[in-house]
């Protein structure tokens, strides 16, 4: 069995970010409030509630050497949560949004971070010293409909964000004065704050789901017309491979190693895709074990229910040669998965250990280390 | 059952399938709302389509002339329309009159809209937010098995109605005997 934990925290989960090492987890349980839970003992129990902000929250990430949330929301807000002993304060960031925040995440050396909006911006936080707050620089008018997700490279300055045009689209983020020009690749040098550096349109769909490999030489981001993108040399002349699947669409992806990556999404079961000694990329299989449905439960719609109340009788039944019932999933999550997590150990570039969370309220921790017929992509 | 009808139910089922992938999303026009963007249609780019032009966003399964089923979806909610057979008049009044009755209890059913789409008989809107609290599968069991029920519904207040009407008719003529 590929999952290894399921914790049923809430109704509901948005999102959910692990501290440095994973004895704590921050979730969102679907509305304005961030709950951080800790192991006891192989107990989780709830330590703090972080209550600041007024609207649903739709993107947590938690930093893990400096050890700070940052927290987006709907009502147009982002905090940024420092724990000063057994508190956590937060700082308020000026965002200069006029629309929701839909996705953040920090930076690989933790001292920027990007949100994504529904105002067709994205902002690039970053703290100012001498005024003791977070202040963003905005990438303006490179978007034609909300930002849904945005991805860091690992060196720190190139960014790649997808959008609900369909489009997926690859930004330089240097910032004078917090990045360096050493820090930069070659090829990037000339670049500054802002610049696109490569607009990909390759889906027709809405676009979420955006992962850079671990090295940073591959792109993986998803599209709603059930399709995974994967794109090499990100540049001036881009290589990309479409993968298309019979199931249902994904929202997120992450990649385990530089040739397997696992997709979440509306089928409820995560996705193993991985890539062969050519590089062509293909879908492996289902992690969780998928139950064939039992014998579908009899389902007594409302309506007919209502009917029977209101003339009192009992003629109006189910009818037993209805069309069957729709499968159930069957697997670990029961709805949507939408956030789909790494779990690392130490400094080592492989993940095999991650964990998802849905709208079924579950965190799943999965490892695919003893999965035998994956062992060769990791 | 008849074979049209499970071919015609099982399409839909299908369609609802793939269309019912809803997700929570705020308004990119207005600040702060969260609206059901299929109702609004503000932002074109935000409506599903299942092909590539730009202007259709809208699966259309028809039985027949008289029977069809709009699905109509976008990133945070979803629009079915469906228009029920209708075969003479008595039929039509039945109809209009009892989906007239639910509509106006569309609170108690929660995914039925007040007022169905201009053409259409009923009309359900299913949001993100449905699928969080309900299982996405019951969901569209729930439309099917409506759909199901409303034809035999109709059927059975038509026979109703006609054993009602020769019963008074019988009465009525007794007193010329």
């Amino acid at each position: 069995m590929a999952a290894i934990e399921v914790h049923q925290f809430a109704q509901c989960i948005t999102c959910h970010a692990w501290n440095s090492d994973h004895s704590m987890v921050a979730f969102c349980p679907n509305n304005n409030e961030v709950h951080i839970y800790k192991l006891f003992q192989d107990k989780w129990e709830k330590l703090h509630v972080l209550k600041k902000h007024d609207q649903i929250i739709s993107g947590i990430d938690w930093s893990a050497s400096s050890n700070k949330i940052v927290t987006v929301s709907h009502d147009r807000n982002s905090y940024v949560w420092n724990q000063e002993g057994s508190e956590w304060v937060p700082t308020l960031v000026i965002l200069r949004l006029n629309r929701a925040a839909l996705c953040a995440q920090w930076s690989p050396k933790e001292n920027k971070f990007a949100v994504g909006s529904g105002a067709k911006t994205v902002c690039i936080c970053y703290y100012e010293q001498e005024n003791n707050w977070w202040v963003s620089k905005l990438i303006r008018k490179k978007h034609d409909s909300s930002v849904t997700s945005v991805a860091w490279h690992p060196n720190n300055i190139l960014l790649a964000t997808t959008s609900t045009d369909g489009k997926c689209r690859v930004f330089s983020t240097f910032i004078k004065g917090v990045d360096t020009r050493e820090s930069k690749t070659g090829t990037t040098s000339d670049s500054k704050f802002g610049e696109q550096i490569v607009q990909l349109d390759l889906s027709f769909s809405w676009a979420f789901g955006v992962k850079w490999s671990p090295s940073g030489n591959t792109l993986a981001y998803v599209g709603h017309n059930s399709m995974i993108y994967f794109v090499d040399d990100v540049g001036p002349s881009p290589l990309a491979q479409n993968v298309a699947f019979r199931d249902l669409p994904l929202r997120d992806v992450l990649f385990v190693s530089e040739k397997m990556v696992i997709g979440v999404g509306f089928d409820c079961n995560p996705m193993v895709f991985a890539a062969d000694e050519s590089g062509i990329w293909r879908f492996i299989k289902f992690l969780g074990e998928r139950k064939t449905p039992s014998s579908g439960s009899k389902y007594g719609s409302q309506f007919s229910g209502a009917f029977g109340k209101f003339y009192g009788q009992s003629k109006y039944g189910v009818s037993n040669d209805g069309v069957e019932t729709s499968r159930t999933s069957g697997g670990v999550h029961e709805n949507c998965i939408n956030c789909i997590v790494p779990i690392r150990e130490g400094s080592t570039s492989r993940t095999t250990r991650f964990s998802t969370s849905g709208l079924d309220g579950k965190v799943v921790i999965w490892d695919v280390q003893n999965q035998e017929d994956l062992l060769d992509y990791l | 059952m008849a074979n049209t009808l499970r071919l015609y139910l099982t399409c839909i089922r299908n369609t609802l399938d793939a269309a019912m992938c809803l997700q929570n999303f705020p308004c990119q026009e207005v600040e702060r709302h969260n609206k059901p963007e299929v109702e609004l249609k503000t932002s074109l780019e935000l409506l599903l389509n299942p092909e590539r032009l730009r202007a259709i966003f809208q699966v259309l399964i028809c039985r027949n002339e008289a029977e069809k089923c709009l699905i109509e979806a976008s990133i945070n909610s979803l629009r079915i329309s469906l228009k029920v057979k209708q075969a003479d008049e008595l039929e039509n009044i039945l109809t209009k009159k009892f989906l007239r009755f639910l509509s106006m209890r569309a609170e108690a059913f929660q995914v039925l809209r007040r007022k169905p789409v201009q053409g259409y008989d009923i009309s359900f809107l299913i949001t993100n937010y449905h699928c969080e609290d309900m299982q996405k599968h019951k969901l569209i069991d729930f439309i099917v098995q409506f759909m199901e029920d409303i034809d035999k519904e109709i059927s059975e207040l038509k026979m109703s109605m006609n054993t009602r009407g020769r019963l008074v008719a019988t009465e009525f003529l007794k007193q010329f005997m």
